[in-house]
């Protein structure tokens, strides 16, 4: 087949248009809706508004608490994910005994339904029949109000985020641990190098690739978080805990307000996009010497 | 040939008539006919649809399927097929608060079902009111909501607790008949190491909080002088909710927050009935099922000890005309018709719209709606006048006592003469929203409950102009029973 030969639009053009029709046409009809002042309950004939959705928003104190809320739960979760399953990795490849076991135990709380852990978390976490309180309460402190004080309630949600989400880092880190060259450590033991330099020295650096990664995974994740807050607090006491998607699921689908809901999102991608870059950007220098 | 010619006539005459028979046991026969509800997860509601589907397909041979789907996602799922003009659902189970928004996709009952010894057999309230939008019928009531009160008997008449809550307060410990015996009452039996607390509200954000909210408010804010101007100036449209009637309700509503079991602030309606059945709570609010459940001696510590009123009152009303307070030469109780009741409406695009009225009319029958009534976790209230008039029917889960008082204060509630409407506007959650959201900080120290609702007030004034205000007042006076405006 030549390059030239038109059959090759036969095969390409199909493929274009099914990316355009699942992919693009919606991303394109969705930023159109964004300049529209577009309610489907009740019926209002779209208008178009231009920047007066964005405008509106960025005057909203409730997008301000969402975005401080989401970003608050994304870094403090992701951090302690990422130190507490490099800390696990280590430990896992080190050959602890029962080290298979510990491993498949470790990782199931990823392949559990969030909204499932939400649920047994709110349960746990409950004031009254709540096995937590009631564990407190033998040793006579006062029931906790775990989930009815904005910020007791952020940290619930935070503690859950690193139960559920830390093995995926254990998981990846620990990947990343068994492809390290082991001639590297016997050099650094000959050195008479101690574990903690040979960490810093070796182990930490090589693997920066992967923890940047990894860490970058997370963060991207976290700040979709909503089946978690949704079960566990609804947002509240107040907007206490409500996050960017559970903002815009609350407009989008309690409000049909759709052309405010489109540029909350595009707002919301306009963020991860500044944090994604920025985060990048200050990891590069170290990144390109470790090439 | 002949002989093989006459064999198959006379099975195929066979056939037919065994056929006719099965057919004639199904009347009318909707034999082939799956009918699909949209209904909350259950056992609430999707029970009682399922025991009248049972009963519908026993009586026509048709066949109902119950889609269930948790209730904060019951009103996304069913806007998004009525509005896409889809026929994914036969029938839809809601809110009357949620009526407005789905009027436009909508069909009429039939004339038949409007009139008759069952239809007039259905509370008044319902029927002349609920029911109807824009002096049309398009649903039909399958549950009745309004708020009453609970308390436990065996506390209220133990010789000790009533001399000392007279020593206390100077006067009777009997059923409040105001808010602040109410709080009194709660306030008494606080005791914490005991394992006893004063009361159990719905608290919580996403928990059927506000309607808590509302019914404390009603007794100062339901003014039978300016009718309909609980939430809204009939006249204008202003929002209503933060005049000092409100207020007053939410400052009760807070200190009724301070008086419950620890963290009340978590409680949804589920946990308010876990409380009381559990004999945690002396007193609380809520609908019919409490007491239901509480009598239940599976479910409850208390059974038998089961007491109901009707919710307390005022006799000072906020009246919105003359922005005074108006004083009443009684008490006069505003029992409010929280949620108002599940309905039942039958989608225009449904393709089997008249096996779906007739599946409504087994449902709601006074015979199958008066078994889900007194089956506990079937989510059924009294909504009809034989519900209530059957002492027998609900001899079976309550004592004589219990029966008295339960159906007594469902059946004063209901016909009280300043009951109050709960708010149906078209946009129902835009509006609640932003009430839950303040109630939350109220309730939390965060904000004054002046603040909060003036912030609710400004909110549902901004959305009465983007929904417009006319199209609004319409709905509004339409929702309260009031004529058009000229």
């Amino acid at each position: 087949m030549m390059r030239n030969d038109p059959i090759k639009h036969v095969f390409i053009w199909p493929a274009v248009l099914v990316v355009l029709a699942i992919s693009i046409f919606p991303l394109i009809y969705s930023f159109t809706t964004s300049f529209l002042s577009y309610r489907l309950i009740p019926p209002i004939p779209p208008r178009v508004v231009w920047l007066g959705n964005y405008a509106t928003l960025l005057q909203e104190p409730r997008f301000w608490n969402a975005i401080l809320t989401t970003t608050l739960i994304a870094f403090i979760a992701v951090g302690l994910q990422y130190v507490i399953g490099f800390g696990v990795a280590l430990a896992l490849n080190a050959r602890v005994p029962g080290e298979r076991l510990f491993r498949v135990a470790l990782l199931l709380p990823m392949l559990l339904a969030p909204v499932a852990v939400a649920l047994v978390a709110r349960m746990i976490f409950n004031p009254t029949m709540g096995p937590l309180n009631q564990f407190l309460s033998m040793f006579g402190l006062a029931n906790l109000p775990f989930l009815t004080n904005g910020h007791w309630a952020l940290g619930c949600i935070i503690a859950v985020e690193i139960w559920q989400w830390t093995p995926f880092v254990i998981l990846m880190m620990l990947a990343g641990l068994q492809t390290l060259p082991e001639d590297v450590y016997e050099a650094a033991e000959l050195e008479n190098a101690s574990a903690w330099q040979q960490f810093w020295g070796i182990t930490f650096p090589m693997m920066l690739p992967i923890s940047a990664a990894v860490v970058f995974i997370r963060l991207i994740e976290s700040y979709k978080i909503m089946d978690t807050v949704f079960v566990m607090t609804g947002g509240g006491p107040g907007v206490d805990t409500e996050t960017l998607t559970l903002f815009a699921y609350q407009e989008g689908f309690k409000k049909f307000n759709l052309g405010y809901t489109s540029a909350l999102s595009f707002l919301f991608l306009i963020a991860i996009t500044i944090i994604g870059v920025t985060y990048l950007a200050l990891l590069r220098p170290h990144l390109e010497k470790r090439r | 040939m002949l002989r093989r010619t006459f064999l198959m006539l006379t099975t195929s005459l066979a056939v037919a008539c065994s056929a006719s028979l099965a057919n004639a046991a199904c009347s009318p026969d909707y034999s082939g006919v799956t009918l699909t509800v949209a209904s909350q997860t259950g056992p609430y509601i999707a029970s009682a649809l399922k025991l009248g589907a049972d009963e519908w397909t026993k009586k026509t041979c048709g066949k109902v399927n119950v889609v269930e789907f948790p209730w904060s996602e019951l009103y996304p799922k069913i806007v998004t097929s009525l509005t896409a003009s889809d026929a994914t659902f036969d029938l839809v189970s809601f809110a009357p608060a949620w009526l407005p928004d789905f009027v436009p996709y909508l069909s009429e009952m039939p004339k038949a079902m409007q009139s008759g010894k069952d239809w007039d057999d259905v509370e008044p309230a319902y029927r002349e009111r609920l029911m109807v939008w824009e002096g049309k019928i398009y649903s039909q009531s399958m549950d009745g909501d309004v708020h009453t009160y609970t308390y436990r008997s065996d506390l209220f008449s133990d010789p000790k607790e009533k001399d000392a809550f007279k020593a206390k307060y100077g006067y009777d410990l009997a059923p409040p008949k105001t808010w602040k015996q109410y709080l009194d009452i709660a306030e008494f039996f606080q005791r914490p190491d005991k394992g006893l607390w004063g009361t159990a509200e719905a608290f919580r954000r996403g928990g059927q909080q506000f309607w808590f909210f509302f019914s404390h408010a009603a007794a100062y804010t339901n003014n039978p002088n300016y009718p309909g101007a609980m939430f809204f100036d009939p006249e204008t449209m202003d929002a209503q909710i933060n005049n000092p009637g409100w207020v007053k309700g939410l400052e009760e509503y807070i200190r009724a927050s301070k008086l419950g079991p620890p963290n009340a602030l978590n409680f949804s309606f589920g946990e308010v009935n876990a409380a009381v059945a559990g004999g945690q709570v002396a007193e609380s609010i809520g609908w019919g099922d409490t007491g239901v459940i509480a009598a239940d001696p599976k479910q409850s510590k208390i059974s038998g000890k089961v007491g109901s009123a009707v919710l307390p009152g005022s006799d000072e009303i906020w009246n919105a005309k003359t922005k005074k307070w108006d004083k009443f030469p009684a008490v006069l109780p505003a029992p409010f018709m929280a949620f108002g009741g599940w309905q039942v409406a039958v989608p225009k695009v449904g393709k089997n719209q008249q096996a779906a009225w007739d599946f409504v009319k087994t449902l709601t029958s006074p015979e199958v709606s008066g078994q889900a009534a007194i089956t506990g976790g079937t989510g059924v209230n009294p909504y009809r006048k034989s519900h209530t008039a059957n002492l027998e029917l609900w001899n079976k889960i309550f004592s004589p006592q219990e029966a008295k008082e339960y159906l007594g204060a469902q059946a004063d509630s209901i016909n009280g003469k300043n009951v109050a409407l709960d708010m149906r506007l078209p946009g129902y959650f835009s509006y609640t929203e932003v009430v839950e959201i303040e109630l939350g900080k109220a309730l939390a120290g965060q904000t004054t409950p002046q603040a909060a609702l003036d912030t609710v007030a400004k909110e549902w004034n901004r959305l009465t102009d983007e929904f417009g205000r006319a199209k609004q007042l319409a709905a509004y006076r339409a929702a309260m029973g009031l004529p058009p405006k000229n």
